[in-house]
């Protein structure tokens, strides 16, 4: 630096001016002739890049697919005479799924309740079986019952009609995007008016962009010296929302413009605003972005747009300007502020009178709590459809192309199950756990909690929590039993055992009460769940047969072959056990539990379908002596209890388990058209202090004193019978003898020879005498 | 002695009778007591025949399976999901669906015997002779108690 100084110095301070008279005149770096060049160059440029664009953006448009998640509904509520259902269940259905209660239910997603009766006015839905129209029922509902259900339009004519699904779950694509389409004709025209009044009055006589709107944009940055506003159309809004960022820049205003003018050139105002209203981001939900009028009037309001009201309408619009500034649930004043400017613009273009805008300024908000909507309500259900369809179906499909999920879910019968396990875990701070619910003749899934609060996404113990299940193996002993040619009379010891295992240790099983109570009918030994003549049984049959049958009853896992897990230290998870049993609720037919039912495409055409498909795994009479022996748990076993609080009329049969130390309390059980498997346990493993009778079974018993309509019917099959047999359970006997007791038997296992006691049958021995005749 | 030449003839007709007896496909319609019988889910059934004459074999087979959910006893409507099952051509899930319906059925007659016919067509379809022998004895079986 020092020396450029000295250098300067020596630099003389002023030229001579002869010199500078000598210099060649200065040649101007831009002609004329450079400009024209210059000019057309950046002609060319221009003409090409437009080209370009044109041919992007129409390119771009026309092949626009919105990203789709797929939606997960809840099963259809069937409403059929005859069916049991409170006024309080109905209501809370309805409420659930933002019916409005008005005088007349004039509007589809409404209702009017008078005295007993009840007007509904549903709303359609596709379905794989052509679905359900929106339609005016009027209900009869008298002591808990539908005592009628008519069309209005035919009130001498009953008729099965059902509520549409709600929705409780979606699979987004990676980037979170979620929208529900709508289509122009679709959309109530006040809100379109709103929109305008608000965001574009000259939307249908500009061609992209207003020079109007521009100038005013352009005064008001350069008084605030920045740019603060955009002057935007909605079709340069579209443009920036479809193709460029948010952000505010001269180049990307610079972009757009011309993109909208391409834009309107191609396509018409209708398509240009229904792709606004499609396209548009309205709000965040979490990770969740908002996109669309569609999906925003649900996450706001919980009702399709349709059926929004002018002053939810408003707020709607308002909501553009700016999503999480105006944000209703947060800031209130703001959005009222905001709302109310929106209905005045609407009453300046004529869209309201002044009596309708002050009807509607004076509306609260009216926007649903956040997680009050049935979205996203039932974690663990949801995480089994994911799990489902993920077996089927590629993810990018699920995630983009807006598929219906038509899923299994009782909402009444999922409520029930969650309440009746947190109240009963209410005081028992350190228990968790599960409850499934399903309809077990078609394999339905009707409920799924996989923890003691509900709404709270994490670990699904339903089908994660993997449990020794304690006696709930011991069916799969008695079925070997049976089908060994044993009877249910057989008579078992229940005394000690003990087996060397491979590696020198010996197994010795013991009873819970620690006592061993001798001989007694198999029967006995399954009702008391006795573990040692259980073993013995098992022992005897051999355990390659009693493993075989633990598989073929739905157990798919890999069964590690030692004796112990005949007394239940196999592992399951409450889901795996609900497969289990299943197959003994429905004598012997195994029937994949299944938590969709149909999948439809963006448009409700079907796609797929998962049908009801049993397959007979068990002798039809082998199907029976189980049910009829796991009965016996609950006349005289470990299940007592549940008589005490069902009605006498529903018969049910299951049966407890209890795993060593207590960690783990089930009940399995099911009545003529529901199942229910219930597991309590610690998720540290230790020790709880409960059993499958102290624990579950309460919860259990609830549950189908709400859920079970139908008794399970304990009819011998052909080929079995109602026998007395003496207490040996080896000689036939009667009513009435000493230690005589009835049982159902195979025909093939009937003992021949008859006790000294009973009664003989008369026709038996008529029919053999005629026989014997023909040699006498 | 007459007696005894008088039985022998009656036991041998009666055997002959029942060998050569054939098993005779009854026409079939919802048996007596079935509880689809005056329930709801009749009209969901009706809907379902007219989806298959349609050959709108998905929505006649969610329309029954909606049925099942009303009744899930009803011997009538495993039989309509088997016999759809058929058509669809797939016989396993056929046989499944017959035999759910041989659970809540009569433990005799034409209808019975109607059911393992379907059992046996659905075993034959999936080239099974065992189960197409088991099936058609059955119904031997179930239509001799028919008569009887």
């Amino acid at each position: 630096m020092p020396a450029r100084k000295k250098s300067s110095a020596k630099r003389p301070k002023r030229a001579p001016k002869k010199a500078a008279l000598r210099q060649p005149p200065v040649r101007r770096w831009w002609s004329w002739r450079f400009i024209g060049q210059l000019s057309l160059v950046l002609l060319v440029v221009a003409g090409v890049a437009t080209a370009f664009l044109d041919a992007w953006v129409q390119k771009r448009f026309d092949s626009h697919q919105w990203q789709l998640p797929a939606r997960v509904y809840a099963r259809p509520v069937e409403l059929y005479q005859g069916r049991q259902l409170s006024r309080d269940h109905l209501t809370r259905l309805l409420g659930l799924m933002r019916y409005r209660q008005d005088g007349r239910a004039a509007a589809p997603g409404s209702y009017a309740l008078q005295s007993s009766r009840l007007l509904l006015h549903t709303r359609g839905f596709s379905d794989s079986d052509g679905g359900e129209p929106a339609r005016l029922l009027s209900l009869e509902l008298r002591d808990n019952r539908l005592q009628s259900v008519v069309d209005s339009r035919q009130p001498d004519k009953q008729i099965v009609a059902r509520l549409e699904p709600v929705q409780i779950g979606s699979i987004h694509p990676r980037h979170h995007e979620d929208r529900v389409l709508v289509r122009l004709d679709d959309v109530p025209p006040l809100f379109i008016g709103m929109l305008l009044a608000t965001e574009d009055r000259a939307f249908h006589e500009h061609h992209g962009i207003s020079l109007r709107g521009l100038a005013r944009a352009m005064m008001a940055n350069l008084k605030a010296g920045r740019l603060q506003q955009g002057g935007s159309t909605l079709t340069q809004q579209l443009v920036k929302n479809f193709w460029l960022t948010r952000e505010r820049t001269l180049a990307r205003k610079l972009v757009e413009i011309p993109m909208a003018l391409l834009l309107e050139l191609h396509y018409s105002k209708e398509d240009i605003l229904e792709a606004y209203l499609n396209e548009v981001y309205l709000g965040q939900n979490g990770a969740r972005a908002i996109h669309g009028v569609g999906l925003a009037a649900r996450f706001y309001f919980g009702r399709p747009l349709e059926e929004l009201q002018p002053h939810q309408m408003a707020m709607l619009v308002g909501l553009l300007k700016g999503p999480s500034y105006y944000d209703p649930r947060r800031h209130t004043e703001r959005a009222l502020k905001r709302r109310d400017t929106v209905l005045f613009a609407a009453y300046e273009q004529g869209l309201l009178d002044g009596a309708a805008m002050a009807a509607a300024r004076g509306r609260s908000l009216d926007v649903v709590p956040r997680g009050s909507a049935a979205l996203y309500a039932f974690p663990a259900f949801v995480d089994l459809v994911r799990r489902q369809l993920a077996r089927d179906y590629p993810e990018e499909v699920l995630s983009s192309e807006g598929l219906q999920i038509h899923s299994t879910l009782d909402v009444l019968s999922q409520y029930a199950a969650e309440a009746a396990l947190a109240r009963h875990l209410k005081n028992r701070d350190s228990l968790n756990g599960a409850v499934v619910v399903t309809a077990p003749h078609q394999g339905d899934v009707l409920a799924l909690v996989g923890d003691r609060q509900a709404r709270r996404a994490g670990f699904n113990r339903a089908l994660d929590a993997v449990r020794p299940i304690g006696s709930l193996a011991k069916p799969a002993v008695v079925l070997a039993a049976l089908e060994s040619g044993r009877t249910l009379a057989t008579r078992v010891v229940d005394g000690a055992v003990e087996v060397r295992m491979e590696d020198g240790q010996v197994w010795r099983p013991q009873n819970y009460d620690g006592e061993s109570r001798g001989s007694m009918p198999l029967v006995d030994a399954l009702a008391m769940s006795r573990n040692q003549a259980i073993a013995r049984v098992g022992l005897d049959v051999g355990l390659a047969s009693v493993l075989e049958a633990l598989q073929r009853l739905g157990v798919q896992r890999d069964i590690p072959p030692y004796p112990s897990v005949m007394l239940g230290s196999l592992a399951l998870s409450p889901f795996e056990v609900a497969v289990m049993y299943q197959t003994l609720a429905t004598g012997g037919f195994r029937t994949p539990l299944r938590a969709i039912t149909d999948i439809l495409d963006k448009d409700g055409q079907p796609l797929g379908r998962y049908p009801v498909n049993p397959e007979q795994v068990v002798d039809e009479a082998e199907g029976f002596l189980m049910q009829w022996s796991l009965r016996q748990v609950v006349l005289r076993g470990t299940g007592q209890s549940a008589l005490r609080q069902l009605p006498a009329d529903m018969v049910v049969a299951g049966k407890t388990g209890t795993s060593d130390g207590n960690r783990d309390a089930w009940f399995a059980g099911f009545s003529g058209d529901r199942l229910a498997v219930v597991w309590l346990g610690a998720d540290d493993n230790s020790e709880t202090r409960v059993s499958g009778a102290s624990g579950p079974l309460p919860i259990w018993t609830d549950l189908m004193a709400e859920l079970s309509r139908r008794p399970l019917v304990l009819a011998p099959p052909a080929g079995v019978s109602m026998t007395w047999l003496d207490a040996d359970g080896k000689r036939l006997s009667g009513k009435g003898c000493d230690g005589a007791r009835e049982y159902p038997v195979r025909d093939a296992y009937r003992p021949r020879e008859r006790s000294s006691c009973g009664t003989v049958d008369a026709m038996q021995q008529g029919v053999f005498k005629w026989f014997r005749g023909l040699f006498d | 002695m007459v007696s005894r030449i008088v039985r022998l003839t009656l036991v041998v007709a009666w055997l002959a009778a029942c060998s050569s007896a054939p098993v005779v496909q009854a026409p079939v319609d919802v048996p007596a007591g079935d509880p689809l019988l005056g329930s709801p889910s009749e009209s969901l059934w009706r809907q379902a025949v007219v989806a298959r004459e349609q050959g709108e074999l998905a929505a006649a087979g969610r329309l029954l399976e909606r049925a099942v959910t009303l009744v899930p006893d009803s011997s009538w409507l495993y039989r309509e999901l088997a016999e759809l099952r058929l058509r669809e051509d797939q016989p396993r899930a056929a046989e499944g669906l017959a035999r759910k319906a041989l659970r809540f059925a009569p433990p005799t007659g034409a209808y019975r015997a109607a059911l393992w016919q379907l059992v046996a067509t659905a075993c034959a379809r999936s080239d099974d002779p065992d189960c197409v022998a088991l099936a058609r004895r059955e119904a031997r079986v179930a239509q001799k108690g028919a008569r009887q």
